[in-house]
């Protein structure tokens, strides 16, 4: 894992402030543009395909890069595979993360809590 | 955001996530983010697996809870739909794709663009310049690879020769503004080239011409394209299992008050009007204006006929003896149809007529259309062929058509054939119009092949020959039997004037356009010559920061002054209340401007409003509240201001003034934006009532008026400065729209650094007009300023 944030140092706090806000307030844009989109217009489309789940290897169905092999964890990354649209037609992507990002980790956090109850 | 991988996208994600590691500003210019083919997701623009917003401060990844599938989401409104819940997704471990300032590095890791810095390359990033990101960012425009190394390289960091005074000859002129239009080409091209929408909806209709046209909306952002009716776009429809893929060209016709374009298609056959969704537009790119600018400076260079040998070297800045024209002047500067002239008018009129070149300065609401007109019809009147008049704008060239024709003169206005769907107020004075209408039985045979091509979409072959030869044939008659001829100065480059002479030439706004687009009507045989303008108004809109610093932005108008030729200056203003002229007056004009209309004549009569001094519709509404960074990261944005600016509108409203009296104008897109939408949601009137209220920037709205005006000044900072308020010329904008009354809303702390915004605030404070608090209980304020900074010169 390589973390960025620890390297990017000795930025003027000034400049940090600026930025932060300036990030703040882009953010704070961004979600205002889109509230008023009514949420009872929107149709939900987010059914993970059969296939997917299965582990399906029928190529028609959907396009897996290529990796038959889903080791769960190599080198300290997690392979996941990303499901995406190309039109309407569902496909996926396999990729590799890091073990250590927030996504992995609050996942398993999430799992670890879920067999300890 | 652009759509095909042609590297712009990877400009993108670099400005992103440059920005980033610099942590000095947000620069996003772009909310949508394309990978790279190297990135681990391969070329892909991100999106919401859900709803397909490309937002990417909006998007995070979510993971199934059980297996290793993660999608991306956006936070707004997907994350909160309650019926997700139920599913298999695990909402709450939503992981934004910007964490900790950063971009999340695992996703663009590999890609050959992105490169998590080494020690050593983050010890130079640190020594980056803020002018050094300006530039990189400035060369991806045109080389999305370009690095910092780059910068160093010879040829890429050089300024362009920029403009001087005096010219040696027409090819030195060439070598310096031929460069400088090539330089803003290539961004325009640029620019537009990269405005291309997917997702789009469309709704289908019928013209009346029987041509098919496509509505939909084209989300106006806070960028600076806008579209125009006349420019062409490319309708696509991408494909799918049932349809082929589809596309079109076609022209915009109109664009509706709900911002909905009317596109008009070439293509009359098969035309997907089954579908509704998914359709994606793309701009499409004319060189045409840029090419007819670089033929101008060409036929100046070679051609000796075109133009006069005087003006040729009094446009080069050479001297030359001193020239009169001996035409008898007329009895009467007016002209049949036209309001009488007043002094300073009847002076310029005469003026005119008797000099070779000469320049007539129209500050706001002098009547320079009205002068401009008179003058016209005088040089019909004088049998030296016809009278070319042009001016940057359609709007304008339409404006002074109407008024010359409305003094008997046979007038024809030449439209871009682009435009000719394009709805005008002149239309009956639109070549093409008059083409259809010639009612001679001479024409028979032309209309009956046109009513043809209009019932079937085409014509055989040897029919399409036909009526093109018997279309030419009657546009040169039309236009050979006119007095005056009227285009904007672009479109008197179109080839059906080729073969036409035009000794003399008005153009109107020509402070407003730039040097070759001037010369463009000029070189057509031109020996006479009217610029009319306002050098203290604002200048052409140069999109090339490289062009504009080497001196693109300067009229030709301004260069002649500069030289010493003394504009002729119109003096009566009939727009402004007397106490909203008098700041403009003694502050851009030297105190000339003088009042045509009474304080009577401007009495809000009936209007109840609390201006804070009765008998002076004006105040300075002082504001505290910070601005931010608009959403595209371009622009900015000040919520209190807009909170207040809908206050006043709904005040006037509620007073009894009508919308279409009201204006809100304000420097930044980001705010006027950001108005348009405050006012929709939180006006407390009906909602109609706001939506036609007219909210555009101040550099749209020059040549424009309205009873009212709200001005917006947005800045509000500690040390970033007032950018735009910066340029005096747009604060003599702002300040001169206004008929009847002006509310003015900004930050006096902040905006008195600069002396020029110093002495309008002290000129508002001296008159009690300087306030704060609740509108229905307004208060002088004590704010104190700041001391201006440099002496403005
Ligand atoms: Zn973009
Ligand atoms: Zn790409
Ligand atoms: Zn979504």
């Amino acid at each position: 894992g390589v973390e960025i944030r620890q390297k990017v140092v000795q930025i003027d706090p000034k400049e940090q402030e600026d930025f932060d806000r300036e990030l703040k307030a882009l953010l704070q844009e961004s979600l205002e543009s889109r509230k008023s989109e009514a949420r009872s217009r929107l149709t939900l489309n987010m059914m993970v395909p059969m296939n997917v789940l299965e582990g399906s290897k029928d190529p028609r169905a959907i396009e897996s890069e290529s990796g038959e092999e889903t080791v769960d964890e190599e080198g300290g990354n997690v392979r996941v595979k990303v499901l995406m649209k190309k039109g309407h037609k569902q496909q996926t992507k396999q990729m590799l993360i890091p073990a250590d990002s927030s996504l992995v980790q609050s996942t398993k956090q999430q799992e670890a809590a879920e067999l300890e109850e | 955001g652009r759509r095909a991988c042609g590297g712009g996208c990877r400009a993108q994600l670099r400005g992103v996530s440059w920005s980033w590691h610099r942590g000095g500003r947000v620069r996003a210019k772009h909310k949508e983010v394309c990978l790279h083919k190297d990135s681990p997701l391969g070329e892909t623009i991100l999106e919401c697996y859900n709803c397909g917003c490309r937002n990417v401060f909006l998007l995070g990844f979510i993971s199934a809870k059980s297996e290793n599938v993660v999608v991306l989401l956006c936070r707004e409104p997907c994350l909160n739909v309650n019926a997700l819940k139920d599913m298999n997704w695990d909402l709450s471990q939503w992981c934004p794709l910007i964490d900790d300032r950063c971009f999340l590095s695992w996703l663009v890791k590999a890609s050959s663009f992105y490169q998590i810095p080494s020690e050593q390359e983050q010890l130079r990033a640190r020594q980056i310049s803020a002018q050094q990101i300006n530039k990189v960012e400035e060369l991806w425009k045109t080389n999305p690879d370009a690095a910092l190394e780059d910068l160093e390289k010879p040829g890429v960091d050089d300024e362009p020769q920029p403009v001087v005074l005096k010219y040696e000859d027409a090819y030195q002129y060439q070598n310096v503004f031929a460069p400088l239009i090539k330089l803003e080409a290539d961004y325009d091209k640029m620019m537009k080239e990269s405005q291309s929408k997917d997702n789009v909806t469309v709704r289908w209709d019928i013209g009346l011409n029987k041509k098919r046209v496509a509505y939909f909306v084209f989300p106006k952002e806070d960028n600076e394209l806008r579209l125009v009716p006349g420019d062409e776009l490319r309708l696509r429809y991408p494909g799918d299992s049932a349809h082929p893929t589809w596309q079109s060209v076609g022209h915009v016709i109109k664009l509706t008050a709900q911002e909905e374009v009317a596109l008009e298609l070439r293509a009359s056959q098969g035309v997907p009007t089954e579908l509704n969704v998914g359709f994606s537009v793309d701009f499409v790119w004319k060189s045409t204006s840029f090419d007819r600018m670089q033929g101008a400076m060409k036929t100046f260079a070679v051609d000796e006929t075109s133009v006069s040998g005087y003006i040729y070297h009094h446009l080069l800045g050479h001297e030359v003896e001193h020239q009169i024209i001996r035409n008898t002047l007329p009895r009467r500067f007016g002209a049949p149809g036209l309001p009488e002239l007043n002094a300073s008018q009847v002076l310029a009129v005469k003026s005119v007529l008797q000099k070779p070149v000469s320049l007539i300065q129209g500050p706001p609401g002098t009547g320079k259309t009205v002068t401009s007109a008179a003058i016209v019809y005088h040089m019909a009147k004088q049998g030296q062929g016809q009278v070319l008049v042009c001016a940057p704008s359609n709007v304008a060239v339409d404006q002074l058509a109407e008024k010359i024709s409305s003094t008997g003169l046979k007038v024809v206005r030449l439209c871009a054939k682009s435009r000719e769907a394009v709805s005008s107020p002149v239309e009956h004075l639109t070549l093409h119009y008059q083409v259809r209408h010639l009612d001679t039985s001479d024409k028979s045979e032309l209309h009956k092949l046109q009513q043809l091509k209009d019932e079937q979409g085409e014509l055989s072959s040897s029919d399409e020959k036909k009526y093109k030869a018997l279309k030419r044939a009657t546009e040169r008659e039309i236009l050979q039997s006119a007095d005056v001829i009227c285009c904007t100065c672009v479109g008197a480059g179109d080839p059906r004037l080729s073969n036409f002479r035009f000794r003399q030439v008005l153009i109107d706004e020509s402070t407003q356009s730039t040097e070759p687009e001037c010369l463009i009507p000029l070189v057509l045989g031109v020996k006479q010559v009217v610029l009319v303008g306002d050098h203290c108004q604002l200048g052409p809109v140069i999109m090339c920061k490289k062009a504009a610093r080497a001196g693109l932005a300067q009229s030709l108008f301004e260069r002649l002054v500069i030289l010493g030729v003394k504009p002729f200056r119109l003096q009566v203003q009939y727009r402004m209340h007397p106490c909203l002229s008098e700041f403009p007056s003694n502050c851009f004009y030297e105190g000339t401007l003088q009042n045509g209309v009474t304080v009577n004549e401007r009495q809000s009569s009936g209007i109840d409003f609390p201006w804070p001094v009765p008998n002076r519709p004006m105040f300075f509404y002082v504001q505290m509240g910070q601005e931010e960074i608009s959403a595209s990261g371009t622009s900015y944005l000040n919520r209190t201001e807009a909170a207040n600016v809908e206050k006043i509108v709904t005040t006037f409203l509620r007073s009894g003034v009508v919308p279409s009296q009201i204006g809100v104008i304000t420097p930044y897109e980001g705010q006027r934006a950001y108005i348009v939408n405050y006012m929709s949601r939180n006006g407390s009137l009906r909602q109609q009532l706001y939506k036609e209220i007219e909210v555009a920037s101040v550099d749209s709205f020059q040549g424009r008026e309205k009873d009212y005006i709200i001005l917006s000044c947005v800045r509000s900072n500690e040390h970033q400065g007032i950018g735009f308020l910066n340029d005096p010329r747009r604060l003599n904008v702002a300040l001169t729209r206004a008929r009847y009354g002006i509310v003015i809303l900004g930050n006096p702390k902040v905006l008195s650094k600069q002396p020029l915004w110093n002495s309008l605030l002290t000129h508002y404070k001296e008159h009690e007009c300087l306030v704060e608090g609740p509108l229905n209980n307004l208060k002088q304020s004590m704010v104190q300023f700041q001391k201006p900074k440099k002496i403005y010169n």
